[in-house]
């Protein structure tokens, strides 16, 4: 294969990473069709390896996505470009967006939006700890689900900082036996 | 706040945890409750702003570092919220097949769990700096329902929820 241009990895991820609404799945998702089968830059074992490791990577597991497809692709520097592509300008959005809410925020008509717009984000807060949570029900059953997720916010309730908590959850991750997570 | 405090304070959130959203229970424990340099309705605040753009979730971050300590502040976020990302480099040089051991697998499902956990306890102080009455909550509520029953994009749910606030009070 011909080697690939710094400038089409740029393109192919700055595409898919600001014209994508919805978070990390649908993102990877058009890169998967754009990298695998339309463009076959990569294969889909590769593409499975990366979507694996992304999932045990700290951090934001979207952007391990797309340090690793883009570092198999040309090297660390098209690993930077291909992280900065899908990040920069989505962050630059995100600053504009803050500065006029905390800068126009007190006008009448600002404050109301702005006050629907926190009120949704507590519905978006507690749909995301759904969505993370209820999966595991069937993944890896309701008794682990429910002894580790409602451990850490009784943990959390009764004070406990977060890193013990994490801690102490991936010890149980360590010791409980069973079935290999699906 | 001093700018390498503030990275290595959000480092440490995106280090600790494995998806955007998983860091929002540290952030709050330090920049609210311990250095109080951000209020509940800012951290729910810089939440909304980040559904409002595309990119990953985890960009709410740059939205803290703006209010902690403006543009620059929103740069040494940024670079803590991509930094790890660069592990997985290691992970393929090194790891590689190994990732789907079962041990890692069972360790980053219980770390995942516990975020679940963790986010669950942090909406509520949120939920308490931004739903005030009948109306937030109906807000909140349907915001919650409509993200957890259909794959309707989080934007449409922050115009929608706009276009309420606005349609309460009045067109400007």
């Amino acid at each position: 294969m011909a080697r690939i241009r710094l400038t089409e990895i740029a393109a192919v991820f700055l595409r898919a990473g600001n014209l994508t609404f919805g978070g990390g799945d649908p993102t990877m998702a058009v890169l998967q069709r754009e990298l695998v089968n339309r463009r076959k830059w990569l294969t889909a074992e590769q593409y499975g390896l990366i979507y694996g490791l992304a999932r045990v990577t700290p951090g934001t597991n979207v952007l391990a996505f797309y340090a690793g497809s883009a570092w198999l692709l040309r090297g660390l520097k098209a690993a930077a470009v291909a992280v900065l592509s899908i990040c920069l300008p989505s962050a630059a959005m995100v600053v504009w967006l803050t500065y006029s809410l905390e800068r126009w925020g007190s006008i009448g008509w600002v404050k109301a939006a702005s006050e629907a717009i926190m009120a949704a984000a507590a519905g978006m807060v507690a749909a995301s700890a759904w969505l993370l949570i209820t999966p595991f029900f069937r993944k890896a059953g309701p008794v682990k689900t429910l002894a580790i997720a409602g451990g850490a916010a009784a943990l959390a309730i009764a004070g406990v900082t977060p890193i013990p908590v994490l801690a102490l959850a991936a010890l149980a991750g360590c010791l409980w036996k069973g079935p290999p997570p699906a | 706040m001093n700018l390498l405090l503030l990275y290595l304070l959000l480092l440490k959130a995106t280090l600790t945890t494995f998806s955007g959203m998983s860091s929002l229970p540290l952030v709050r424990a330090d920049f609210v409750v311990r250095h109080k340099v951000l209020t509940d309705q800012q951290l729910s605040r810089a939440v909304a702003v980040s559904r409002m753009a595309p990119g990953p979730n985890g960009l709410y971050l740059v939205s803290v570092g703006y209010i902690v300590a403006g543009t620059a502040g929103a740069g040494a976020a940024f670079v803590a919220l991509v930094t790890p990302a660069f592990l997985i480099i290691a992970f393929l040089k090194f790891l590689g097949r190994n990732a789907e051991h079962p041990i890692a697998l069972r360790v980053t499902q219980a770390v995942t769990l516990a975020s679940g956990g963790l986010i669950a306890t942090a909406l509520i102080p949120l939920a308490r700096s931004s739903i005030d009455g009948p109306f937030s909550l109906t807000v909140a509520a349907t915001s919650f329902l409509v993200l957890v029953a259909t794959s309707i994009d989080t934007v449409w749910v922050v115009v929608a929820a706009a276009a309420a606030g606005l349609a309460r009070r009045g067109l400007p």
